[in-house]
């Protein structure tokens, strides 16, 4: 047993953290919460030199064929930093999908273009009734000549805004399993009828409807075997999971430590307000939900590298635990910065909104309880 | 005991009075319950019908006529704050009504609450609460504001920060140090100034909830001496009157959480993945959790109510309990709303958020429980009241 990093992964850590300081630091992740796109094609440009967008990608599509929890600890120090990026969206689940079910042409020509960041995808599932099961996909795709023709609007599609194409899962058939009949197709953004647009409110991604209109796409998008897009989203999308836990196990870390600072520094009755107890008690609420996140997920992620049983199970369990994790960890924080932790000028609140957005993303942790609850055959 | 409220026939007659009145002169335009989205037009709308509400004495029903309340009876005053829950007015917004005047009743001098007290309560100005300092949050007692005095008039010096609302004050109550030499809590005066004042600069903040909050300065503020109010010295116990209904002293009678029953009804009907929501019995177990916690929200402020309008002292932790109790409440409503709603609860867009809309701002108010005293601070205050602490403390003076 070992659970320190190994010498390539604290390479990765220590890499990605001087990156986040120098490239990206809290002044630009604000600018770029304000701003329309929330994506800075210069950052995202020079962590595609950095090699990330190919990470997980196989070396003979430009990639670099590391692990997923290599990619897991880049992820963590990026959520550290907030670093706002459509890496999970482009490499991990629409890069990951296309690997495990395209046909070699797609891989030849699309994940290269993925690898170095010149090519950027989204993936659209939710839809209106949110869930992240096969029977939570209704919008419809119906062949036409060599065409399907997709109709339909998906909603709180991250990184949409972005993208150059969208990987769209859409019900090609009905039948009793929810699971068959789901097929998974690249739409161009610029094809007619296809509207995208981004929701405001509290979120921390740009998270989008993204509307389909009659749109035609021709057969040579289609990811995988007609009506067989479940089988190869299903690992894709626990893949996809733990890596974005990975993400929120930085957030945590991050929202300790600036914690930790400011009991040590903000001073009332003459002392730290870390010296009252029931300032501590917040603290330790945020130090347990960051040890149980983390755990859980890298636990998960070495799961997944090294092929091991019951990989399902710690997936559910390492999401469930994160989501609850740090959205603990932002209101204690909020608890312990009161006022200051209210205002634009601090970070916390960047934080927040991103726990509250991941929350659900990927399951909620009571779509992962459920699902957790079932593989207990409970 | 009785829980129910009971009218005779004169009240309830006043009862349709007060609601044609509404009918009449509510105004219709959406008051969003986030400070920063009201439109100008909303809140001179607002401010327009605080006046007219004022007017009639229906500002401060209960207080005396002469001081610009109503001169009206308890039961009067239930029958006007329940027909008003009916209607979506809920921020009128002026803080001098709900804490500086009660400061005023009990500490001013006679002339004071003759000059200050009508406008308050007619809902004529706007004042604004002026007591936090960067330095000086949870730690009141330590802020550095300086009132010195040259001999005719006071002239005040210092910052004060998370000050205000979303209407432009006519004045500023504010705390600042008297006397340098004196002990802690008898070095402090409390001034209404006139928020027009030369040397007073009034700065927004932003934050992202709570909207309309500033910070202040006051450079050289020259304040006459009969805008101090109570002793030189006085001003912590002043405070006192106004932080014991900050803390939640002052009750409600109507507190019942509209949010609640939306919530409840949405739950009934909604589908996630397909399936109707009402399946899922985790969120079935959180939806009846907030149930009960509204319900005894509900009971503390009825019971806050009842004893300030009876003037029933019972031991006197009871207001911080309702505050606290209140901001437990609204952190764990907007988890539940995130759970039942998903990520609908996060967006602010008619298309796409849930029920009446606008619960995004449930969100951000999460992070906004610190006004009038942290948490911590309430059971800092709880423990003293109860005699379990090192410092022993009773209630303050209250109206
Ligand atoms: C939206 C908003 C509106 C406001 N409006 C007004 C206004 O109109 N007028 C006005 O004067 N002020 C206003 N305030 C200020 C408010 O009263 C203060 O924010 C509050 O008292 C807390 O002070 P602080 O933010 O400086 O936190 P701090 O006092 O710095 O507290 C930091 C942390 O330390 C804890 N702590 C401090 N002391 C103790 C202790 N003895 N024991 C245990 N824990 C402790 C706190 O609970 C908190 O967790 C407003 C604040 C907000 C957020």
């Amino acid at each position: 047993m070992d659970l320190s990093l190994n010498e390539m992964e604290q390479l990765v850590k220590n890499t990605a953290r001087d990156f986040a300081e120098r490239e990206c630091p809290i002044e630009i992740v604000r600018g770029l919460d304000e701003s329309e796109s929330g994506f800075s094609p210069q950052i995202w440009q020079k962590m595609a030199e950095m090699g990330w967008a190919g990470m997980i990608l196989p070396e003979k599509y430009g990639g670099s064929g590391a692990s997923l929890t290599a990619l897991g600890v880049l992820c963590e120090e990026l959520g550290r930093a907030i670093v706002p990026s459509p890496l999970h969206s482009s490499s991990v689940l629409c890069g990951l999908a296309i690997l495990e079910g395209g046909t070699d042409k797609q891989k030849e020509t699309l994940l290269p273009a993925v690898a170095a960041g010149e090519r950027i995808l989204a993936l659209a599932f939710t839809e209106a009734g949110y869930g992240w099961d096969a029977a939570s996909v209704h919008m419809s795709a119906t062949p036409r000549n060599s065409r399907f023709i997709l109709n339909g609007t998906k909603v709180f599609v991250h990184d949409a805004l972005v993208a150059d194409q969208i990987l769209c899962v859409a019900r090609t058939s009905q039948s009793q399993n929810a699971e068959d009949g789901i097929t998974l197709f690249l739409v161009d953004k610029q094809s007619p009828g296809v509207n995208c647009y981004s929701l405001p409110g509290f979120a921390g991604e740009k998270f989008c409807e993204v509307s389909f209109d009659k749109v035609e796409v021709p057969e040579a998008n289609v990811v995988g075997e007609v009506g067989k897009g479940w089988a190869i989203l299903q690992p894709v999308l626990e893949k996809g999971t733990v890596v974005l836990c990975a993400y929120m196990v930085g957030g945590c870390h991050r929202i300790w430590e600036s914690t930790l600072e400011y009991c040590r520094t903000r001073v009332q009755f003459g002392v730290p307000i870390g010296n009252f107890q029931r300032v501590q008690d917040h603290v330790i609420d945020i130090v347990n939900a960051l040890d149980a996140a983390r755990w859980t997920t890298y636990e998960a992620l070495w799961k997944i590298d090294n092929g091991k049983p019951e990989v399902s199970k710690a997936v559910s369990l390492a999401k469930a635990v994160t989501s609850e994790a740090y959205h603990q960890a932002c209101n204690s924080s909020h608890e312990v910065h009161a006022g200051t932790g209210l205002s634009k000028e601090y970070h916390l609140y960047l934080y927040t909104k991103k726990a509250r957005t991941f929350y659900h993303y990927l399951g909620s942790p009571s779509y992962h309880r459920q699902r957790l609850a079932e593989l207990l055959e409970l | 005991m009785d829980f129910e409220l009971h009218y005779s026939e004169g009240q309830e007659e006043f009862r349709k009075e007060v609601w044609t009145w509404l009918e009449a002169n509510v105004p219709r335009f959406d008051l969003s319950s986030d400070g920063a989205k009201q439109s100008m037009a909303a809140r001179q709308g607002a401010a327009d019908f605080r006046r007219k509400l004022g007017t009639k004495g229906w500002l401060a029903p209960n207080w005396p006529k002469e001081y610009g309340g109503g001169g009206l009876s308890l039961a009067e005053t239930i029958v006007i704050d329940e027909e008003l829950s009916q209607w979506d007015v809920a921020s009128t917004g002026d803080l001098g009504l709900s804490l500086g005047a009660p400061a005023i009743m009990v500490w001013g001098t006679e002339e004071q609450k003759k000059r200050f007290l009508p406008p308050i309560l007619k809902g004529e100005i706007t004042t604004w609460q002026c007591f936090t300092e960067p330095e000086a949050g949870s730690d009141l007692a330590s802020l550095k504001t300086r009132a010195e005095w040259n001999g005719s008039e006071y002239v005040i010096n210092g910052q004060k920060i998370f000050i205000g609302s979303p209407f432009p004050p006519d004045y500023i109550y504010t705390l600042a140090v008297t006397d340098p030499e004196a002990p802690r809590h008898r070095n402090i005066g409390a001034f209404i100034i006139p928020a027009k004042s030369p040397g007073v600069t009034i700065q927004p903040l932003k934050l992202i909830a709570g909207g309309g909050r500033n910070t202040i300065f006051y450079d050289n503020v020259r304040v006459s001496p009969d805008q101090l109010i109570g002793g030189k010295t006085d001003g912590w116990r002043v405070a006192q009157s106004t932080l014991e209904v900050e803390h939640g002293g002052g009750g409600r009678v109507v507190a019942r959480d509209q949010v609640v029953d939306d919530l409840l009804a949405y739950y009934k009907e909604a589908k996630r993945s397909g399936k109707p929501l009402s399946r899922d019995s985790h969120i079935k177990e959180r939806l009846v959790d907030l149930y009960i916690q509204s319900e005894i929200g509900r009971l503390f402020g009825l019971r806050g109510y009842w004893m300030r309008a009876t003037k029933t002292r019972l031991v006197g932790y009871e207001g911080s309990q309702n505050a606290l109790h209140g901001k437990k409440y609204f952190v764990n409503l907007a988890t539940i709303l995130l759970e039942v709603l998903g990520p609908t609860a996060l967006v602010d867009d008619p298309k796409w958020a849930p029920l009446k809309g606008n619960l995004e701002y449930y969100q951000r108010f999460a992070a906004c429980q610190h006004q009038g005293g942290t948490p911590e601070i309430q059971k800092v205050i709880i423990a003293r009241r109860m005699g379990v602490s090192r410092t022993r403390e009773t209630a303050a003076a209250m109206v």
